[in-house]
């Protein structure tokens, strides 16, 4: 099953910030996006993604946006910092997906669906900034570092969970002592992340204890978007229901407002 | 989604949001044949990390349920809810409700089949006295002690005192049940509760896959206590006479008790008897009598009159149990254990102190039985995984023991399958001291493998 050994070698091989990249959210965090869409420029993979990620329809553009700069202009900073890290994330994202059956449209999708709701849900709260909404970008992470780690190991973890309904967080953490979560804040540091961002990822878990009343209140709505996701027909075929343990209790008290906000339509299900 | 198997129970764990646009997306072609091959008695699905589900999503679900359970007369529904999921659900189906609902999965088990001999003291309690009765009847015949509240007030009193009882059932629903013959342990005896008139349909009702388990992992004394029985027809003299030859194999004695021939024909009684079948008027005549309990097989299994030997397609096949057991402990605990020696004998335990053992048989092109015999600190090491926090409860540690050698099992099935073996696993059975391992596997030849794990030595033992 897992071993130390292959945690430390993939936190080893999480690869640096590019250098275009970590210069273009600089010019971004300190309100430059002129600069910041020259230098983004330089990078033809990154000028690509953001092409074909402003390109889509969820956008609702009817002409085809290709100017980088134009592209800045219309994200703003707060989004310009959000799609760069989820760029950033793509460098992650594996060729082929081993343990859950997923491919990089439906990875997207999931990502896009995360950051629309997750911008819903902080205007909701009043607690929209840069930070908080960056926040969401690395919650995915988690589904790769599980893919990675558990993919050659999938027939063992379903035999463990043919006798006991084990998620991959808590075996990892029995194994470990390291969860999914403490692995994304290694990566968050490792990609000079702001520590308020890997502590609200962190508390995506749902287990963590002692936050303080604000982050608290974000790890419950986090947590609770993310299994309103999971449970997406798309992300439970591809067995991510069963990626981390629910924690129902931690998000009854929200869950009336959740609906609300999510505009979940109990008549058409 | 695949569900988890504990003992004779199944259970699916959907997370999250359960409705009509994503429930046919938690069983897939390949579940849903997973799930019909299963060999157990209940199967349910647990809403306890479902923070929302309507009727469309529900549905999905029953509708598989049903149809297992039309196929193979098992329990189905659902478990794991709160009072106002209770309530939600019964809004759903209304009169319509013809499944079971059990409050949590502890009750659930409590009207399921098992290995154990410990009978539990249940307070139990429903609005409807017929629904009372029927929990109270099926409780008992799975061999626990129900105590019923007339009231909902002598209930509410009786449950301040909760230490007082296993469990607590409210909330909870039969639906459709008594479709399988309540089963219990009491010692080394299996008793079947049988009842009203007997016929063909006892080849359905009748848990032949945990009796032959039963058999197969040592137990000897079979009991139908049929104080209920009225009268039985010949395809159910049919029945018990094939069920007597094929214990006669295994040494294994089958009794009636309380059986009365008013209605009967007394040459039932004479095909029985020349069958092997032994008939008593009351429970305790055998329960209550240490002497003839041994002479029947009740107290030990190491009284059996013909020992099972060795055979050569068991010996081929060591190699694939002992990776089994060796790969096992490698996932779980990511530690490598290495073969000491191997000889062919009787089971030999050198420390016979602070020891668990475990057991479980296999059955079909090959027969036999592995046990592991380990010191209680590697058990709860190799089962750390399944306990997560350590433990010293005894209860805990020795159903995760039994969860470890069920894997164990399910490996050894996969490796034999490569090869064209088609074997079905026993429930597992675990043994808190080596004494009560010795009572059912003294006397047996088998393959002893010493192996040692992280210092300590441990048993592995292949016999019949």
């Amino acid at each position: 099953m897992v071993t130390q050994e292959q945690i430390s070698h993939y936190i080893q091989n999480i690869p640096p910030v590019p250098d275009v990249v970590k210069q273009t959210l600089g010019f971004v965090q300190s309100g430059d996006l002129i600069k910041a869409a020259k230098c983004a420029e330089q990078d033809p993979a990154l000028k690509l993604y953001l092409k074909t990620l402003i390109n889509r329809p969820i956008y609702g553009f009817r002409n085809e946006v290709s100017d980088v700069s134009q592209i800045f202009g219309i994200l703003g900073t707060s989004t310009a910092q959000q799609i760069l890290y989820h760029y950033l994330l793509t460098l992650l994202v594996p060729q082929e997906w081993k343990l859950f059956a997923l491919n990089h449209h439906a990875f997207y999708d999931l990502q896009a669906s995360l950051s629309r709701k997750w911008e819903k849900i902080l205007r909701h709260l009043n607690l929209l900034s840069r930070d908080t909404e960056s926040a969401i970008t690395l919650l995915p992470a988690s589904i790769i570092v599980c893919d990675a780690l558990f993919g050659e190991h999938k027939s063992e973890v379903e035999q463990l969970r043919s006798v006991k309904a084990l998620d991959y967080n808590t075996i990892l953490y029995r194994l470990s002592k390291q969860t999914l979560f403490d692995i994304c804040t290694v990566i968050a540091h490792k990609w000079e992340m702001s520590p308020s961002i890997s502590r609200i990822v962190h508390a995506a878990s749902g287990l963590d204890q002692n936050l303080e009343s604000k982050e608290q209140l974000l790890a419950q709505w986090i947590h609770l978007l993310l299994f309103y996701e999971l449970s997406q027909s798309p992300y439970v075929s591809a067995g991510l229901n069963e990626f981390i343990d629910f924690q129902i209790e931690f998000v009854q008290d929200i869950y009336e407002s959740f609906m609300q906000v999510v505009e979940y339509d109990e008549s058409n299900r | 989604m695949r569900a988890t198997v504990k003992g004779r129970v199944a259970i699916f764990h959907p997370q999250g949001f359960l409705d009509g646009n994503n429930a046919p997306s938690f069983l897939t072609l390949d579940d849903i044949k997973a799930t019909e091959a299963l060999n157990v008695d209940m199967l349910l699905v647990s809403l306890k990390k479902v923070i929302f589900f309507n009727k469309n999503g529900l549905d999905v679900f029953i509708k598989l349920l049903l149809s297992i359970r039309n196929q193979k007369h098992i329990t189905v529904g659902l478990c794991d809810y709160d009072h106002t999921k209770f309530k939600t659900i019964n809004a759903f189906y209304g009169s319509n409700l013809n499944f079971s609902l059990f409050r949590s999965e502890k009750i659930a088990e409590l009207f399921a089949p098992t290995n154990k001999s410990d009978s539990k003291t249940i307070l139990l309690y429903d609005d409807d006295p017929s629904q009372r009765s029927a929990m109270a009847i099926e409780l008992f015949d799975y061999g626990h002690n129900p105590v019923i509240a007339q009231s909902k007030k002598e209930f509410n009193e009786k449950k301040q005192n909760p230490d007082l009882y296993y469990a607590v059932i409210d909330d909870t629903y039969l639906g459709l049940f008594g479709q399988k013959i309540a089963t219990r342990v009491t010692g080394n005896a299996i008793i079947y509760t049988i009842s009203n008139f007997l016929d063909a349909e006892i080849t359905n009702t009748f848990n032949i896959d945990y009796h032959n388990n039963s058999l197969n992992v040592g137990f000897r004394l079979f009991i139908f206590d049929a104080y209920k029985v009225v009268s039985m027809n010949v395809h159910a003299l049919n029945f018990f006479t094939r069920l007597a030859s094929s214990a006669a194999e295994y040494n294994a004695t089958i009794c009636f008790v309380g059986l009365t021939f008013e209605k009967t024909p007394q040459s039932f009684k004479n095909d029985l008897e020349d069958a092997g079948m032994l008939f008593f008027d009351n429970m305790d005549d055998i329960l209550k009598n240490k002497e003839l309990l041994q002479e029947l097989g009740g107290s030990s299994a190491a009284v059996t009159k013909q020992v099972r030997t060795l055979n050569k397609t068991l010996v081929n096949e060591l190699p694939h149990f002992v990776e089994a057991t060796v790969s096992t402990i490698a996932m779980m605990t990511n530690a490598k254990a290495s073969k000491e020696s191997m000889n062919v004998q009787t089971l030999e335990i050198q420390n016979t102190t602070n020891q668990y053992a475990s057991s479980i048989g296999f059955y079909g092109d090959v027969d036999g039985m592995i046990i592991l015999v380990f010191p209680k600190e590697i058990a709860k090491k190799a089962c750390e995984l399944l306990i997560g926090e350590s433990t010293e409860e005894e209860e805990i540690i020795l159903d995760s023991l039994a969860e470890f050698v069920n894997i164990i099992g399910g490996r050894a099935k996969a490796l034999l399958g490569e090869k064209k073996h088609r074997v079905n696993i026993t429930l597992p059975r675990t043994y808190h001291d080596v004494a009560s391992l010795m009572e059912m596997a003294q006397n047996k030849k088998g393959v002893q493998v010493n192996l040692s794990f992280e210092g300590s030595n441990f048993i592995f033992f292949l016999t019949r």
